[in-house]
Order: structure tokens, then sequence, then C-alpha cells
């Protein structure tokens, strides 16, 4: 199976803590992928790297076999990297079709200039956004199952619901790869089965996932391949039952003798 | 009636019934009066595209409005350009530094753009109060050519008169407008949003946030600089206290008092307040000073309080009440 995203000696020192050390993996296409560890190992930060919300200090992303570590976050994005956030970051004061039709906008070709120029000389007869974009936008909030909101404004949708908006919002820059921060935080049972079914219809649709999850019966019940950090390192990488059972997973976990001595 | 035909009619109404006003109300200290609550809704429209749409608190909106006025005067005095072109040559020059204004949004946020639009503006006041050869300084520049009449076929149409000047600024105004809705209802507005609600997750869906940035300040600045134009050649003075931040925390009270962010609230705030501080005038006797700051303060802090979304927000909010469900767009947003 081809590679699509490969992570070379990926590092990221904050001032002289290192909270990402020397990680290398490489995601292949079209496969699910977990990415675990205990609280402050330096997931978020691995995932920040690669979309380029934050520069790494060391160390290569390879996206399709082009180079786009420390490139920003839209350019990353444009090139079909999309991703969510552990902390939701909607836009709250725009209508969750809005967001969608936010992502919807073919960016690589369209600038400010072009879109202010075109929102002037459009049509009278037209409406608001571009018809083909609209209906695109209802599609995918069908997907994540909030098509009924539509028109409500996203700061007004209850937590569980906003996760799903980000999600939606995301595929709608068509990215190749989308990378997902804990998306099932916060959610119940019921919704947690509906979670795990969109993220593998999301698959179907030939999007490589890469996501950062702490529940448990989400992960290994998706992931194909489970990648293990801790305190910045890469400690396992494989099946999920095999990873499950590392030695090195466990002591990572549940402390090892030193530290239940204390 | 479907509801495209009614929003038509009422449309056309509102317009026609803008076409007679002069006609019907002639005094023309009134339509003074109406000749600058449009020109500041200009101010209003072009600051709120800015601030309520894109979340940049530019508070050295008044340099805009003094570069605009100075160039348009400018021109027309000492090169002896048509008011015409002068006007947009204002808003353009204005547009330019606009753009320049955009750099420091790009790095710097909220308190401390807000610090730096206010420098900003208040550099280019004390360029106009000391390069007095070209300004005449804190005396200003009067003598202002009015605006040169227009040929239209076999009608020759004049400027003298505050109802001449008023279907100008009343066009001026329905144009602002028009571009105003046009940006903000769009793909252009929608992504001049998200970056105003989240800037880190624009970018994660590929918003290029600095350009979109740089290009909002120059749209708004060339609007505001038309409207100093456009208030050059009626009034026909301009001094350094065009660009003081009275002008712009004018602009700012009276958009935040209409609804900032939403399209309609900046003409209704001009509008009221305009008519409202000339009313006010008629009191200052009676108190012995300038009322009209004190109640601007008052209202602003009212509005602040209790209506973000302003006026409109409010009546939005009652539509809404008495009609059951209503969207939720631009309502009086209490969870901001």
């Amino acid at each position: 199976m081809a590679e699509i995203l490969k992570i070379e000696n990926l590092t990221k020192y904050f001032g002289g803590l290192c909270a990402v050390d020397d990680v290398s993996f490489s995601l292949a296409e079209n496969v699910i992928t977990g990415l675990i560890g205990p609280n402050g190992a330096g997931k978020t930060t691995l995932i920040n790297m690669i979309s380029g919300a934050i520069p790494p200090s060391h160390g290569r992303i390879l996206f399709n076999g082009a180079d786009v570590s420390g490139r920003k976050a839209y350019a990353v994005n444009n090139r079909g990297i999309a991703r969510t956030f552990q902390v939701v970051r909607i836009f709250s004061k725009l209508t969750a079709l809005e967001n969608v039709l936010a992502g919807l906008v073919d960016r690589r070709q369209k600038g400010p200039w072009s879109l202010a120029f075109a929102s002037l000389v459009r049509g009278v007869a037209k409406g608001s956004y571009n018809p083909e974009n609209r209906r695109a936008a209802e599609r995918l909030l069908d997907l994540v199952g909030i098509g009924g909101y539509r028109d409500e404004l996203a700061g007004n949708l209850p937590y569980a619901l906003t996760k799903r908006l980000e999600i939606a919002r995301a595929l709608a820059t068509r990215p190749k790869v989308l990378l997902l921060d804990e998306p099932s935080s916060g959610l119940n049972p019921a919704e947690l089965v509906d979670q795990i079914a969109l993220i593998r219809e999301i698959r179907k649709q030939g999007i490589t996932i890469l996501i950062i999850e702490h529940v448990m019966k989400v992960i290994m019940d998706i992931s194909e391949r489970l990648i293990v950090i801790h305190y910045g390192k890469k400690i396992a990488d494989g099946k999920p039952e095999a990873v499950y059972t590392d030695p090195n997973v466990v002591e990572a976990y549940l402390g090892g003798e030193s530290h239940a001595a204390r | 009636m479907s509801r495209q035909v009614r929003h038509l009619l009422g449309t056309v109404a509102v317009i026609a019934a803008l076409l007679i006003l002069p006609r019907v109300i002639q005094e023309r200290y009134f339509l003074h009066v109406v000749v600058m609550a449009g020109i500041y809704s200009i101010m209003t429209m072009s600051w709120n595209l800015l601030a309520g749409y894109s979340g940049q608190l530019n508070l050295g909106h008044a340099a805009f409005f003094g570069i605009g006025a100075y160039t348009s005067a400018l021109v027309a005095m000492k090169l002896g350009v048509s008011p015409w072109f002068g006007l947009l040559g204002g808003g353009v020059i204005a547009g330019f530094f606009g753009f320049l204004l955009g750099f420091p949004s790009l790095r710097l946020s909220g308190p401390y753009l807000a610090i730096t639009t206010i420098g900003f503006a208040e550099i280019l006041r004390l360029v106009a109060v000391n390069w007095v050869d070209l300004t005449r300084g804190s005396l200003g520049l009067s003598g202002i050519p009015l605006l040169t009449p227009i040929r239209v076929g076999g009608l020759k149409l004049e400027f003298y008169f505050e109802r001449d000047y008023y279907y100008v600024v009343l066009a001026a105004v329905l144009f602002t407008y028009f571009c105003m809705r046009r940006f903000t209802d769009s793909e252009f507005g929608v992504s001049l949003q998200a970056l105003r609600d989240d800037e880190q997750g624009a970018q994660s869906i590929g918003i290029h946030t600095s350009q979109y940035k740089l290009a909002v300040f120059t749209l708004s600045a060339f609007f505001a600089g038309i409207a100093g134009g456009l208030f050059a050649h009626f009034a026909r003075l301009v001094s350094p206290d065009t660009m003081s931040l009275h002008v712009t925390f004018d602009t700012l009270t009276m958009t935040m008092i209409g609804g900032l962010g939403t399209t309609a609230g900046p003409i209704l705030g001009a509008v009221l307040l305009s008519l409202l501080s000339e009313w006010l005038r008629t009191l200052e006797d009676f108190f012995k000073m300038d009322i009209r700051l004190v109640l601007y303060g008052i209202l602003l802090i009212l509005t602040i309080r209790f209506m973000h979304g302003g006026l409109v927000g409010v009546f939005q909010g009652l539509k809404e009440r008495f009609s059951g469900y209503g969207r939720t767009r631009n309502g009086g947003a209490d969870h901001g």
C-alpha cells in the first residue's frame, strides 16, 4: 500500500521541554491509524505540527512525497490535509451550514480579492451561495448526522454536535488525510456507536485517517494500526491487539514497578 | 405574494420614499443633517465590515475619512482635478493606507491592534496639523470647490444646495450598502466571519487569514475615504479634526447601537444618532453642556450590557418571539 504521509524524525521543543522526540512513522493510504498515549505524551503537538499549526523543531513531514514541514496551516490544508481540534474551534456566530460552506470554498483557486469581486458581479437571481456548494454542505451535515440543525448558529449547538460539525467542516475541504484530535471526548455510549460508524464511512470515501483517542472502545474498534507515544517518544507501533498487550505500553499506562513503589 | 416579490416591493418603496424626501421636507437645515447622516452611514458600514464581520478592532477609522477628505479637496484645489475623480482618488489613497494599516493586524489583535490604530490616526492628524504648506494646519482647507455639474444628455445637473448633495450621498449610501450586502452575504463574507470567530479554525480549513485581513482593511478604508471626499465637497471645509478620535468613536457608537455585524444596523444607528444629536443641540442651553456625548456614552454602555445585537438584534428578537421560530442568524446574540 502506498504511503500518503511520511513523518521523519519529527521533534518539537518548547523551550527546554521536548514535547515530541524524534518520532517517525508513515501512514498507509486509506487506513485508519490510531494514535494513543497518556496525557501530555505529545499527541496533539504531533498533530499540530503535521497540520502546520506549529512548525517542527527538527524533522520532516512528507505528504505524497512533497515536503510540507514548516508550511502554514492554510497551505497544508490546501494541499489536502484537514484536521479537527481537541477543543472545538467552530465559527460560533455562523450557522452550521455556513461553517461547512466556509470549508467548501475552493481556496486553491480563489483568494480574497477574487471572492470579493465575484460577490459583486454575481447574478441577482442567484442565491447567496453557489447552489452546488449548498447542496454539498447539506449532504455533509447529513453525513455527520446534524442535518436538522443546518440553520442553527454553531455557537448554540450542544458540545457533542459541534464536534461533528467540525468533522463536516474538515471534510468540506476535500482532504486526502484527515487528522482527528479526540473526536469522541464527551460523547455518551449511544453517540459513540454513531461516531464509530461515521469514521468508518469517512474511510470508505477513500480518506486516510489519523485519530487521537482516549476512548479505548472506539480506538480498538476502528484502528487498523495503532501507534503509542509516551513522553514524546514512539514506544509501540503495529496491530492494535499486539500493541495493546505490549509490555512497554502497559507500563506507560499503568505505571511500571518504579512508579508503583512510590 | 412570494417572499421575493414582497422583498422587492419593500425595497422599491423604501427607495421611492428616500427619493421624494427632499421634495416633502424642504427645510435646508434638516436636509443638511440628513446628508451628514448619509456620510456617517458610509463610515459606519465600512467600519462594520472590519470590526463587525472580520473582528478587526480598528480605532483609526477617522484617518481614512480624513485622507479621503484631504486628497479629494487638495487635488481639486491644487491640481484642478474634477471633484468626481477626486472622490474616487480619495477612496483609492485611503484604501492604500488601509492596506498599510492591515499589516500590524497580521501580528496584533484585540486591544493591541486597537492601540496601534489609534496611534496611526493620531500620527496622520498631527501630519495634517503640522504640514502647513499643504494643509494650512489647524486652520484647515476652506473654499473647497463644489461638485461640478454633470451633463446627462440635454439635462444639466448642478450641485449647489443640500437637496442636490442629498441625491449624491444617497447614491453613495445605496452603492455602499449594495457592496456590503454582497461582500458579507457571500463566500467572501463567510471567510471573513470565519476568521473573526476563530482564526486558527479558519486557517485549518485553508483560509489565508493574512490576505483576508489586508483585503478587508483596504476595502473598508476605500469606502471611508469616499465618505471623507463627500464630506469635503459638501462641508467645503476640511480640518485636522476630521481625523480625530471622536469621529472614530461616533462611528463606533452608531454602529454598536444600530447593531454590530448586521447589514442594516450601521445605517440605522447613523441616522438615528445623527437626528438625535441635532435634537439634543436644542437642549444644550438648558443643560449648559454638551449633553450629546454624555448620552452617547450611556447608550453605548446600555447596548453593550443589554443588547449585543444592537437595535437590529432587538427587532429580530421581537420578530422571532411573535413568529414562534425564526432564523437565529444575527439575532440579539446574548451568548457573545
